[in-house]
């Protein structure tokens, strides 16, 4: 490009933008101009423009390059609206008289893009034995809530900026005489689609976080304590039935599943306290620490425990534990029976509950393995 | 030459000195009509009995100082963590334009759910949509998909394959942490739960498993037959994530 005329005058610039590399030229001669941009990007290298300029035409031609200089350069990516919200505390545990009003404050951050949003209290039920919730559409019950902002009501729309935060005061408030019991609420804060242009079909999300508020109403203090143990087994890889009892039998190197489903029969949450303990034949003790995890009115409750083992089940992996839905995993080599037992409260004043269950490990694979061998030897030496 | 050396080595040191201070913040709450200000506690927990209940407190940092009065006892956080963590959930394309629809030539959009809750775990995200694609007036819909038939006949609940052009249709795909099984790949779909019809959302992610960032990817996917009124057809979906209790 450019001619190598004694006249010609040449300049070169070479910049670095994003992992590509640009190069402005302009030769100029007394009546020409010719330059252009060089784009490289690692597999091409292309000319992105190449423009000509005669005699009074030269000035303007400067104000395009520079005009352009700027657009290439500080041009912003456009990305698509994105929702991203965060609510503290997460979770409200409150037991409460009748007649009595609480204040709590939340936070709510908003670390997406600049939106309309608003907040508002929904009733939930328990949903299924594993702490998922049924987000219902009406309130129920006596508990009044609202907001001491001066400038924000529930479900009022309201702006939050990128990167803002938003504090909302939120008055619970129990009528006298309102019945005991317990009541579950959710504290939902969710954007407000907007309306996109018309013209193409589209379909939009509406984005909502939630933070549990659980009530207890009780003019007594008293909680109604009523758990039991529903559920104490493993997931064995191979289970008999001989004479009447139940064999359970593992491969040494197999992680345990154990499931463990507590039940609340009472008419308030509860927590369990306890522990699983592993014995062995040995004289081997391991102890599992159950963690208390609210089991609500009148439900079931798959609990955990802990430590518990990590298990990749991603797709294209999945050990024979992966298609069974249990509370923890024990790890570890084992060789014999072992007992499982568990001992748990729900509350001081309540009586303990137990349960327990055994095991036979066996190391079948290496056993499978070993005969293999002689059976492979045996034939390799007739031969 | 000497005395350079000495005094470059001085301002990084004061620098590095400078910068290893940590700053301490109060929170404020604050409103037009008071202001609350306290410090950024991290207090451990505390029982209270009596002989008809046991209960236990558990405080953490900021907005989670214990309330305890005659008459009700509060606990913010959870019992068996000892700082409160946020709850964080995102949604990076809030809005999925499908451009303009092809008669049996499948459009797809995606779009990425994110929960954050530290060390915390527990966590459920469901989706139902407030009706099927349709126009604004309401005349003209486009239906929820039942996939390819047949043996491939998805519900709300059971992911099968939708890779026939001729199957019509609006339904989604997921991929990524959390996710229901039947998604096996990217040619399972299911339709959504449509609350118009009095549907119950469905659990698109849940964990029982500690995560900080918790991360799947929805695929939007609409197929139109050659009959299908023209217009500019609207659904929203709502997204809703909630911590385990």
């Amino acid at each position: 490009m450019g001619n190598k005329a004694q006249n010609v005058k040449r300049v070169t610039c070479n910049m670095k933008h994003k992992k590509r590399r640009y190069q402005f030229f302009a030769n100029w001669e007394p009546r020409e101009i010719e330059a252009g941009l060089l784009y490289e990007s690692k597999n091409s290298v292309s000319s992105y423009l190449n423009i000509k300029s005669f005699g009074r035409a030269r000035q303007w031609f400067f104000v395009f390059i520079f005009s352009f200089y700027f657009l290439v350069f500080s041009a912003h990516t456009v990305f698509a609206q994105q929702f991203g919200i965060s609510i503290t505390p997460p979770h409200l545990e409150v037991i409460i008289k009748p007649g009595k009003s609480i204040l709590i404050a939340y936070k709510i951050q908003n670390f997406g893009d600049p939106m309309i949003i608003k907040s508002k209290i929904y009733s939930f039920a328990p949903m299924g034995n594993k702490g998922d919730l049924e987000i219902k559409e009406e309130l129920e019950g006596p508990v009044r809530f609202e907001l001491d902002n001066s400038d924000i009501s529930l479900d009022q729309p309201f702006f939050l900026n990128s990167k803002a935060d938003q504090q909302l005061l939120l008055r619970i408030r129990i009528p006298e005489g309102a019945p005991e019991g317990d009541y579950y609420y959710n504290l939902i804060t969710e954007n407000v689609p907007n309306p996109a242009g018309q013209g193409f079909s589209y379909s939009q999300a509406r984005g909502r976080v939630g933070s549990n508020i659980l009530i207890t109403i009780t003019s007594t203090g008293r909680i109604d304590l009523k758990g039991k143990i529903s559920i104490f087994d493993v997931f064995s890889r191979f289970r008999f039935n001989f004479f009447g009892k139940t064999y359970r039998v593992f491969d040494s190197g197999d992680l345990i599943p154990i499931i463990l489903i507590a039940e609340n029969k009472g008419k308030n949450l509860i927590k369990p306290n306890g522990d699983v303990i592993l014995r062995g034949n040995f004289g081997e003790k391991a102890i599992y620490n159950i963690i208390p995890q609210s089991i609500l009115a009148e439900s079931q409750r798959q609990l955990s425990a802990t430590p518990s083992a990590l298990i990749n089940c991603d797709q294209g992996r999945k050990p024979f534990y992966c298609d069974r839905d249990s509370s923890f995993l024990i790890s570890g080599f084992f060789l014999g029976k072992y007992d499982l037992s568990t001992t748990i409260n729900f509350g001081e004043g309540s009586p303990n509950v137990y349960s327990n269950v055994s095991f036979i490990a066996i190391p079948i694979k290496f056993i499978i393995g070993l005969f293999a061998i002689i059976i492979v030897s045996l034939i390799l030496i007739k031969k | 030459m000497k005395k350079i050396k000495y005094f470059t080595a001085l301002i990084l040191l004061t620098a590095i000195f400078i910068s290893s201070f940590k700053i301490a913040y109060s929170d404020n709450l604050n409103s037009n009509n008071y202001r609350i200000q306290f410090g950024n506690l991290n207090i451990g927990g505390e029982k209270l009995n009596s002989g008809t209940y046991y209960l236990s407190t558990s405080v953490g940092q900021s907005v989670a100082e214990k309330f305890s009065s005659n008459g009700y006892i509060v606990k913010a956080g959870f019992q068996y963590l000892k700082s409160i963590i946020p709850f964080s959930f995102s949604i990076s394309d809030i809005s999925m334009e499908f451009g303009t629809l092809t008669p049996s030539s499948p459009s797809t959009q995606t779009t990425n759910l994110t929960v954050s809750f530290g060390g915390a775990g527990q966590y459920l995200v469901t989706a139902i949509e407030e009706t099927p694609l349709k126009t604004f007036d309401g005349l003209n819909s486009i239906p929820d998909t039942s996939c390819d038939g047949g043996v491939n006949t998805c519900t709300t609940t059971s992911a099968k394959v939708w890779a026939s052009t001729t199957k019509y249709g609006f339904g989604y795909n997921m991929s990524g942490n959390d996710i229901p099984a039947d998604f096996t790949d990217s040619t399972y779909f299911r339709p959504f739960p449509d609350r118009s019809a009095a549907a119950s959302p469905v659990t698109l992610m849940s964990s029982t498993n500690v995560g900080k960032s918790r991360q799947s990817t929805v695929t939007f996917k609409i197929n139109i037959s050659n009959v299908q009124p023209a217009g500019t057809y609207r659904s929203v979906v709502n997204f809703t994530a909630t911590p385990s209790y």
